[in-house]
């Protein structure tokens, strides 16, 4: 059965819109629907925080608390969750103790940025036990403050510590997790006007509508095509939202590989890939904010194939596969081939990326390393992967792949033939990085020049075997 | 002693509480009356050209567009230049990319915007000058600069025994502000318009839109009550966003607003001034400066805006903590194809201190010494070496003892071997050390600018105090302070007294809140109304009960005269029954100060501010990567009227301009297109940028100057402490070439930058 409501929680009761406009942003409508003004729009491309809110999601008999950027994630993403803003953190006149804490650190200056603020802490308050500064840095590295340097907001953060964990969402747990059972997700076909909206509950759902809508955009996080309407100024008229696929959303392990359903936002497989690949770990918590990663998924950075995508090139040097569904048979692709061109691939009208699969090995070393400008949030100017086995000093396989060198992210095989079967040494490794200008040839952007990124590239391939021959990490930032 | 005393502590923001449960109401949370409209600018799409056809059919037509304004529209003056004319509202011959041509209102912002797409502009193109360099070879200038001497430089360089000629370049920096320019316009009876603008300057945002409308300043009211961050971005650069809006506003007859979109408010507003220093310099072989010979370049962008001032605190600060006993400094104000450059905290003086600061950097590696050392032979000193190259005598100089206690506490010299050592056996990791003195001027240096009003309120029915001030609370905590001040000397609890918003029909005249001199201002005029207030009483009770002295104490919500004690309450009751005034406007401008422009000479400033700040930086030789480990401040802010405000302003100042000189970088392309414009081609600084150890430390002092509490204010000055940062990097750059050739860092010091100078010293040390 399908619907054109959406419904979600918000202050202890089921809400319904009727057919909303599928491009208006959750933060406009809190904004101008709702009448909360307290979640602030700073910059409508998920680039700094001020318009976090959080969503609670039914988590088996639990709730999940998720901060995510309400200026990039259309109105009917709201379907199944609830809402939480700011102003709902105040019960019965006081403040939250995430607010309090934030006022008696004086970490407010301005106050712009502050509700985003409290709106990441407050996810992080409510998904863990205890906040080490690690945790804290996670859970505000996609929050930008322009007055006070962070220190009181870490302090405030701290303090959180010794405050009881006990709030009035523990509180009405049982009611919210009641509401949100009731809400029992339908299929949800929107139409507005001129424009059309689909979220579909199952695999077979989804199949149906891409044959039937094959013009429409398919989103899986939604982070990048969002700001076509946000910047953009244009309209998306045919969406397929796809993270209302539970059967997508999944992380396993099985006949020596790992499988990674479509629609996993990448903070979860950012924990589950650590124990494989640390280094695969690490990129992902450069890879954007908490609010970016809670949303956006492998899948949907694999469909946009941008050069930039971080998760792009450990998955080429992983030899990668992509599971396509659609009309006919599931198919598996080698990654290696999927990019065609600038953000094309070789899926089709009618198909999607239903899972990936990474093979594992255990004789193979594996690196990753991301070069930008600031550490937290950023977008590479070179993004480099390799997977090495080496046998007695003697290079057995090799797999290179760099992103931001070229206008796909791609592997480095004229580098990677000089290598393979090689003696590891410093001439080796010399006439590899050479090689390299064979691979790429960069272009100079906002964020790097040319000459720089050919640069870093060769100098990355030698801190690669540096740190392997010296058997440790030779590293700045994590 | 006095219990109640609400100075000196260390009291959270006015706003806080409302700050985290979203109940601070900006000026898009304002609630809007019915029928609002909602504005948005078309822009040029080229850098320079003349519009041989602006076709605006499309546009009206355009869904929900309820009016079109061009430059036809405007009854008066079509400019928003704050001293001189050059910042058109509207104009034909667009000089930059992303200068206003004309503006819709529609209902809703989201119609608005998409609208001003669909102008059909015909361009004649035009050559545009984006190069600073370029334009002086073009002797393209906004205004003319100047000359400042001081001894013979010339001479003294040339007998020098040591001499250094080299370049040093200084990006600029986007403001970032967390709240964009917006302004919301509701139209009165009378042709009369009330303006909330989020601005730093509200009077001047009244006199330019009475100026575009023709119609008088009374007709126009500004009211600010909080400004989501400044820092010199929204001294002048709002005021053609509040123009729009009440031209808007005035042909719709509607309340319209005008919130900027992000990548548009960056592509619009001018930003920080980059500069080009070329130099020559020659010194002894202790290190003493003998003789400095400096052009300063500086782009303005197409227009003086604030260029002229911002300019002549570059020349006024290229000492910074220095005595130079021989200059020559010529500055050039460059006219480029870009925005407008305008006020961004340190105003120019950071230009300056960094040229200088670069200076005596090389002048340390290139005679092999510590730069600490050179910083403190050439320091000015307390009883000679002490006048200023515009004449004016230091009478508050404390750098020397900062300087050595900071040496001491961030155990700098023991911590500078560690790292050499460090640096040795690390071939791909390499660390970095450097103290960096400020000294900052503070007032306006144009003179007539420092003064303030103010109005305070006593309602007799409760005892409780109203206070309007000119100044704007944009995150530095001005209304804190201020009501902090205003509590103390009535002795009354700081929850009774409201520091309500600013706003030109109850303070007029008002100068920016800017220069660091917010509070100091505006804090002194509130203490003269309170004065005139208790003034009022002291007669009153004098009189009536026949007192000798009318001499009172203010404290703990009592009023004790010599012979009769009073309640607040009560005798502000007994006085109003009496019909005694309980309301006072107070002024004040501040003494001492003078500057002659023409001879470049005089005391622009009533105090300076000093601090010190030590920094250890590691780098990644092989990517250009950095990280900082550790930061020790040690910063003067006098007798602090709030320490926790002072101290947020101190890490946050610090932290700004190490972003300002290490990860954000302006960029336009070679056609004058800006290029970062966005979150996610701009980076400012996020939490990972912190100092991995961050100990800031208050140098206990009090300020000479009658200022109230002896305090110093904080504002600009620790934006400077952020240099420690740069030539930490530097000289992490320079082991790599075992510290015997001088780095060539300009800022920003990015990944890239720092890359390509670890480059350049491989090239020569390797060979």
């Amino acid at each position: 059965m399908t619907s054109n409501i959406v419904k979600f929680v918000y202050k202890n009761k089921i809400c319904e819109i009727e057919d909303p406009d599928p491009n208006e942003t959750i933060l406009n409508y809190v904004r101008t629907k709702l009448k909360k003004t307290g979640t602030k729009e700073g910059c409508a491309e998920g680039g700094c925080g001020a318009c976090t809110i959080v969503l609670a999601e039914l988590k088996k008999n639990n709730i999940d608390y998720k901060a995510i950027n309400s200026c990039i994630a259309f109105l009917p993403s709201l379907e199944g969750k609830q809402l939480i803003l700011v102003e709902d953190l105040v019960f019965e006149d006081k403040l939250h103790p995430v607010q309090k804490a934030m006022v008696n650190y004086h970490a407010s200056q301005c106050g712009f940025c502050t509700p985003g603020f409290v709106m990441s802490l407050f996810a992080m308050y409510k998904n863990n036990s205890s906040y080490k500064e690690e945790i804290i840095k996670d859970s505000i590295q996609g929050n930008l403050c322009r007055c006070t340097g962070y220190r009181p907001i870490i302090d405030a953060a701290k303090s959180l510590n010794t405050e009881s964990k006990f709030d009035h969402f523990s509180k009405n747990k049982n009611i919210t997790l009641s509401l949100l059972k009731k809400i029992n997700q339908r299929d949800i076909a929107i139409y507005n006007n001129n424009k059309k909206y689909f979220a579909p509950k199952s695999i077979k759902q989804l199949k149906n509508i891409i044959q039937k809508e094959s013009n429409s955009k398919l989103i899986s996080g939604g982070t990048d095509v969002s700001l076509i309407v946000t910047k953009e100024k244009k309209d998306l008229n045919s969406l397929i939202y796809m993270n209302s696929i539970d059967e997508l959303n999944y992380l396993k392990e099985k006949n020596g590989y790992i499988e990674i359903g479509a629609t996993t936002p990448l903070i979860n497989l950012e924990s589950f890939i650590k124990k494989f690949f640390p280094d695969f770990s690490s990129i992902l918590r450069r890879y954007g904010s908490v609010q970016i990663r809670n949303v956006c998924t492998v899948a949907g950075n694999i469909g946009t194939a941008s050069p930039i995508g971080d998760t792009l090139p450990l998955l080429l040097t992983l030899d990668t596969q992509v599971v396509i569904n659609g009309k006919n048979k599931t198919q598996i692709l080698p990654l290696n081939s999927f990019f065609l061109g600038y953000r094309k691939t070789k899926l089709k009208k009618g198909q999607f990326i239903q899972s990936i699969r990474i093979p594992l090995s255990k004789k193979n070393i594996f690196k990753a390393y991301k070069i930008s400008k600031r550490i937290d949030d950023d977008i590479s100017s070179v993004c480099a992967s390799f997977n090495v086995e080496i046998n007695n000093n003697i290079i057995k396989k090799i797999k290179i792949a760099y992103g931001g060198m070229s206008n796909i992210p791609k592997r480095a095989f004229n580098c990677e033939k000089i290598l393979l079967n090689s003696y590891l040494s410093d001439k080796t490794i010399k006439k590899a990085k050479r090689l390299l200008e064979k691979d790429y040839k960069p272009i100079t952007d906002t964020r790097a020049s040319k000459e720089y990124r050919m640069q870093i590239a060769k100098n990355l391939l030698e801190k690669c075997f540096i740190e392997i021959r010296q058997k440790k990490l030779i590293r700045i930032n994590f | 002693m006095n219990i109640n005393s609400f100075i000196e502590q260390a009291r959270p923001h006015e706003s806080g509480s409302k700050h985290v449960s979203g109940y601070a109401n900006y000026i898009d949370d304002i609630i809007e009356p019915e029928g609002t409209l909602y504005g948005a600018i078309g822009y040029s799409k080229k850098t320079r050209a003349i519009i041989s056809k602006l076709d605006l059919r499309e546009v009206w037509k355009s869904e929900g567009v309820v009016s079109v304004v061009t430059s036809k529209d405007i009854p008066g003056r079509n400019d928003v230049g704050p001293v001189y004319d050059g910042d058109p509202i509207f104009t034909k011959r667009p000089e930059y990319f992303g200068q206003p041509l004309f503006a819709v209102a529609a209902t809703s912002a989201e119609l608005a915007r998409k609208a001003v797409l669909k102008a059909k502009i015909t361009y004649k193109i035009l050559k545009p000058i984006i190069d600073i360099k370029e334009a002086l070879r073009k002797k393209l200038f906004v205004l003319k600069g100047r000359k400042i001497k001081r001894g013979n430089p010339l001479k003294k360089i040339v007998r020098a025994k040591n001499c250094i000629k080299k370049t040093f370049r200084l990006g600029s920096q986007e403001h970032f502000y967390l709240e964009g320019q917006i302004a919301f316009v509701i139209p009165q009876e009378d042709n009369d318009f009330k303006v909330y603008s989020s601005t730093q300057h509200p009077s001047e945002t009244q006199q330019i839109i009475a100026k575009m409308l023709n119609q008088k300043n009374n007709n126009i009211n500004v009211e600010v009550r909080r400004v989501g961050g400044g820092f010199g971005g929204k001294e002048t650069q709002s005021f053609i966003f509040a123009s729009i809006c009440t031209l808007l506003s005035k042909k719709t007859k509607c309340p319209v607003k005008l919130r900027m979109d992000r990548d548009d408010d960056i592509i619009i507003t001018g930003k920080r001034h980059d500069f080009y220093a070329d130099y020559e310099i020659g010194f002894n072989n202790k290190g003493i400066i003998e003789g400095v010979k400096i052009k300063l370049l500086s782009r303005c962008g197409i227009s003086p805006d604030l260029s002229g001032a911002i300019n002549s605190r570059a020349l006024l600060h290229i000492d910074n903590a220095y005595y130079i006993s021989d200059l020559l400094v010529e500055n050039y104000l460059c006219k480029t194809n870009t925005s407008s450059s305008t006020a961004f905290r340190g105003f120019g003086g950071n230009q300056g201190m960094m040229v200088i600061e670069n200076i005596i950097d090389n002048v340390a590696r290139y005679l092999k010494k510590d730069s600490a050392e050179i910083r403190k032979i050439n320091f000015y000193q307390k009883n000679k070496k002490n006048i200023t190259h515009y004449g004016m005598k230091i009478e508050d100089n404390v750098i020397n003892e900062i300087f050595n206690k900071l040496i001491k506490s961030s155990n700098y010299k023991k911590r500078k071997k560690n790292i050499k050592k460090f640096n040795l056996k690390s071939k791909y990791l390499k660390k970095g050390i450097a103290i960096t003195p400020v000294k900052f001027g503070i007032s306006f240096t144009t003179t007539h600018l420092n003064q303030a009003g103010a109005l305070v309120h006593v309602y007799y029915a409760d005892g409780s105090v109203h206070v309007s001030t000119g100044a704007i609370e944009m995150g530095q905590g001005t209304y804190t302070k201020i009501a902090q001040i205003v509590a103390n000397e009535l002795g009354v609890n700081y929850n009774n007294v409201k520091v309500s918003s600013t706003r030109t029909d109850k303070i007029p005249n008002t100068s920016a809140s800017a220069a660091s001199s917010t509070t100091d201002l505006n804090g002194a005029a509130a203490v003269n109304a309170v004065n005139k207030i208790k003034q009022n009483l002291a007669s009153f009770v004098k009189k009536k009960y026949n007192l000798k002295s009318d001499k009172a104490i203010y404290r703990n919500g009592n009023v004790n005269f010599k012979g009769k004690k009073f309640t607040f309450n009560s005798l502000v009751k007994e006085a109003y029954l009496n019909r005694v005034s309980l309301s006072s406007s107070g002024f004040y401008s501040t003494p001492k100060i003078h500057f002659n422009n023409k001879t470049f000479t005089g005391r622009p400033f009533l105090y300076f501010c000093y601090g010190a700040a030590v920094s250890e930086v590691l780098i990644d030789t092989l990517t250009g990567e950095n990280k900082i480990l550790r930061v020790d401040i040690l910063h003067d802010h006098g007798r602090a009227i709030n320490p926790a405000i002072e101290k947020g302003q101190i890490e946050g100042g610090f932290v700004q301009g190490a972003g300002w000189l290490t990860i954000e970088e302006v960029k336009w392309k070679s056609n004058g297109e800006l290029l970062t414009h966005s979150p996610s081609t701009y980076k400012i600084p996020a939490v990972n940028d912190m100092p991995l150890k961050f100990n800031v430390k208050i140098y206990k002092n009090i300020n000479k100057e009658n200022v109230i509490n002896k305090s110093k204010t904080t504002g600009e000055p620790p934006l400077m402490l952020g240099m420690s940062i740069f030539f930490a990097i530097k000289d992490a750059i320079a082991s790599v070439g075992n510290y015997k050739i001088i780095p060539n860092l300009n800022a920003p010091a990015t990944t890239e930058s720092i890359l390509l100078s670890i480059n350049h010293i491989k090239r020569i040390y390797e060979k």
